[in-house]
């Protein structure tokens, strides 16, 4: 340590925090500098007296990072150091290139203002963002900037270099200051007392149509507090009490009706069922008419004949039953509608939204999944195939998997819906490392999915506490495996070895965010923490911090191109080679071990992602792409394949894909999703869809879903799979078809898109 | 997928320079028109062959 005592306390950093002033620093840097000349040599005391004089010259205020380096230099100069300044020089000219090895950000803003997406990568990095609308562009420049802060002044230098350089990629970057990525709903709880979303409140909803419309603004105002998505773990059992309450009013209503026409007076007739609903301590439900009936009987006593009131309930049962079932219809299709077409973001994109289900067997339960299938099967106004919200379907043995389980129907059903609209995708709860936390009835004991595929469940930080609700991901950051493999040019030792840093790196980045989040208070998510849907927060008050209820939440260590990765080691990928199998499950079980024991040495849920890759997928290739040339197998194409999945271009028999990717699902406890493109109309064939899903369960898959051709013509709204020519109106792509053909075709068709005719 | 208002010209033609929406998926949510992929995800969705589901292999 320096003798010296400094002048100042303080210095403010670049990201503009103030830091305790440390001189060893400065003594540091300048010992650096003069390391690299050889003739002009500085003995230990003139470095120290250096540092000491730059200290003095501080004066008394907080000086920032780039005062004390002009001071150094004045130094070095005014002391006859010419060279060793010089060097200093260069060092701060380097330090300051890679931090802005990036595109200036003006001609990044110029890009954004003066370009189409369609000509620019970079502004469709997201899909279901519209870079093209005045918000979308106003969210980029936010979003630009934000992280070009972040890599220029927020992250340590040698995590910013590898971002920039492309061994890692911290997801997400712009929002590094300000949020967490997703969070799973408990709308149940959201909904007992009633909520507020910072804009007014919500009291508990009383109809299946509210309880939907409900459910729409709490994704939605979650998805403005967070950057990844949003998901309703239990999106059934939440909306079953609507169903019941839609159904007890629908009872009474009818059961008066019936009396009175029936000659009872109206106003006696509705003191009776008044009295009935308010004095009966059994509510009448969905599946219990026989039961309730009899306590009907009793309570009405000689009010009323016997058969009489026995007709009646018959009536207001059934009747009752219709009106729910419709009821429930309306509000499936209301939300699948609003989940389309709401905004959020100012307006650029649609809330990324998730409802898991299947597994509530209750008749309410059964009647929301029912209608919510129907609905999707029919699609939104004209017909369109429903973008969001991402549905999964639970698939669980004793629940919904075999012919004599309770929901099997809604199974089936599934299948049919995702046959045609590509949703429901399937979870498998059986899946040993999702059967572990499974308890019959607790719907929290259930895993559920993003519908990217993000999954919370194990929990290192509280063990009491391995459940779904009200967790989520906390951020995650990927590493460039194919380039690893470039790296260590065969060499599996060194693969191994630079795999171990590149992965300290990236949980020291992932600690480095999360003590940026600890920094926030409750008042900075009055929706998420204020309104208690992350986990504990409802223990908080608004101005307490996040930090100790975050910990329930994962860091997630994601990975790209395993494929590729083993192509560039051995030659062979996992799809084509039990070699490439056996060293696939060698490295993804490794990085697995390492997570695991980071999670033991800092209690923190350090969890392993195959992740999801969008914008990423380009991004690694391009560079290893210039860095390493073009690489059969490894870098020739545009992208690097997604996680540990089999390419896509590799032509393999869809069970045995399915096989080959299972034992990755086990080992990626962060998140992982499977994917089996079949061919042709996939409604043709649902015993070939259900044989592929089974074959998932079977094989330990716990996320997966089957790609099959959606196309729909917008003219004539027909949806299916067209190849070149329209099968309805026989139109080729952009070829215009008579209105007349259109009108023809419009009553055979009845529901064929509207069409503005200004003839 | 098509946003716009579909009409018909003045020939009583409809249609003319409008494309098929074609929906896929990628990163586990639905696309609805590939225009909007990003150049990698475009070539990775071109690349993509169909699995065989013969079950004798």
């Amino acid at each position: 340590m320096l003798t010296t005592v400094p002048y100042v306390a303080s210095i403010q950093k670049r990201n503009g925090t103030v830091a305790q002033f440390d001189p060893e620093k400065i003594k540091n840097a300048i010992q650096n500098a003069n390391n690299t000349i050889e003739d002009e040599p500085m003995t230990a005391a003139t470095v120290e007296y250096l540092t000491e004089k730059v200290c003095r010259d501080l004066g008394s205020g907080i000086p920032t990072v780039e005062q004390i380096q002009d001071k150094v230099e004045e130094q070095l100069i005014a002391m006859g150091f010419a060279k060793t300044a010089k060097a200093y020089i260069l060092y701060r000219a380097e330090h300051a290139k890679i931090r802005q090895a990036e595109t200036d950000l003006m001609d990044i803003y110029k890009e954004l203002t003066f370009q189409d997406s369609k000509d620019a990568d970079f502004m469709r990095e997201n899909a279901n963002i519209d870079a093209d609308t005045a918000m979308g562009t106003m969210l980029k420049y936010g979003s630009e900037g934000s992280k070009y802060f972040v890599n220029n002044y927020v992250l340590p230098r040698d995590i910013a270099e590898a971002h920039l350089r492309g061994d890692i990629h911290i997801h997400d970057l712009d929002f590094y200051m300000l949020t967490e990525t997703c969070c799973q709903i408990d709308l149940l709880k959201l909904f007992k007392k009633g909520f507020c979303t910072g804009h007014g409140f919500l009291r508990e909803p009383n109809d299946i149509r509210s309880y939907a419309a409900l459910a729409c603004i709490a994704i939605q105002a979650n998805q403005n507090e967070m950057h990844g998505g949003q998901s309703v773990p239990n999106f059934d059992f939440s909306m079953a009490p609507g169903v019941a309450r839609t159904f007890v009013k629908a009872y009474y209503q009818a059961l008066v009706q019936y009396l009175t026409i029936k000659g009872v007076d109206k106003n006696e007739a509705e003191a009776v069922a008044n009295d009935a609903q308010a004095s009966i301590a059994l509510e009448v439900a969905l599946g219990n008419g026989d039961k309730f009936v009899e306590e009907l009987v009793s309570f009405v006593g000689a009010k009323l004949d016997e058969t009489l009131t026995r007709e009646a309930h018959a009536y207001a049962m059934s009747t009752a039953w219709d009106i729910t079932d419709n009821a429930t219809y309306q509000a499936m299709e209301a939300l699948v509608h609003n989940l389309n077409t709401m905004n959020s973001r100012a307006g650029a994109q649609v809330p990324f939204s998730s409802i898991n289900y299947g597994t509530d067997t209750s008749p309410e339960g059964r009647m929301v999944m029912r209608n919510l299938l129907l609905a999707t099967d029919k699609g939104l106004g004209d017909g369109e195939t429903p973008i969001f919200p991402v549905q999964i379907f639970k698939v669980k043995e004793g629940i919904n998997y075999n012919p004599e389980d309770p929901n099997y129907d809604l199974f089936k059903l599934a299948i049919k819906t995702s046959a045609k609209r590509l949703f429901p995708n399937f979870s498998f709860l059986d899946a040993p490392y999702n059967l572990q936390y499974y308890k019959q009835g607790d719907y929290n004991t259930e895993v559920a999915y993003m519908g990217c595929r993000t999954r919370v469940m194990g929990n290192v930080h509280d063990k009491s506490r391995e459940v779904t609700c009200g967790r989520g991901n906390l951020s995650f950051t990927s590493i460039n495996l194919p380039r690893i493999a470039l790296e260590s040019k065969g060499d599996i030792d060194k693969f191994f070895s630079i795999l171990d840093s590149r992965m300290d790196l990236v949980a020291r980045q992932l600690l480095h965010r999360y003590s940026v989040q600890c920094t926030k208070h409750v008042y900075n998510y009055p929706f998420l923490m204020g309104q208690g849907v992350w986990i504990d927060s409802d223990k908080l008050g608004n101005n307490d911090s996040i930090a100790e209820v975050l910990k329930h939440g994962t860091l997630s260590v994601g990975f790209i191109g395993l494929a590729e990765t083993l192509v560039a080691l051995i030659g062979k990928h996992h799809g084509e080679s039990e070699e490439g199998q056996e060293l696939g499950l060698r490295i993804i079980s490794y990085m697995r071990s390492a997570m695991d024991k980071k999670s033991a040495e800092t209690g923190m849920n350090f969890t392993l992602l195959a992740t999801p890759a969008e914008g990423l997928s380009g991004r690694f290739v391009r560079m290893d792409k210039k860095k390493f040339g073009n690489i059969p197998g490894v870098t020739e194409r545009d992208y690097y394949t997604n996680s540990f999945h089999v390419p896509v271009y590799y032509g393999i028999n869809a069970f045995d894909k399915i096989r080959r990717e299972a034992p990755y699902h086990a080992l990626s406890n962060a998140g992982h999703i499977s994917y089996v493109e079949l061919d042709g109309d996939a409604c043709k064939n649902l015993d070939a869809f259900e044989s592929v899903i089974r074959c998932m369960k079977e094989a330990g898959i716990g996320y997966g879903s089957i790609n099959h051709p959606v196309d729909r013509d917008p003219i004539c709204g027909f949806t299916g799979v067209i190849d070149d020519v329209c099968p309805r109106c026989g139109r080729r792509e952009g070829e215009a078809v008579s209105i007349e053909r259109l009108n023809e075709l419009r009553k055979k068709y009845p529901n064929m898109p509207h069409i503005d005719c200004c003839r | 997928m098509s946003q716009k208002t579909i009409t018909c010209n003045a020939d009583g033609m409809v249609g003319e320079n409008i494309g098929f929406d074609r929906i896929r998926r990628i990163t586990g949510y639905l696309v609805g028109t590939i225009d909007r992929f990003n150049d990698a995800k475009r070539a990775e969705e071109h690349d993509r062959v169909k699995h065989s589901l013969d079950q004798a292999q």
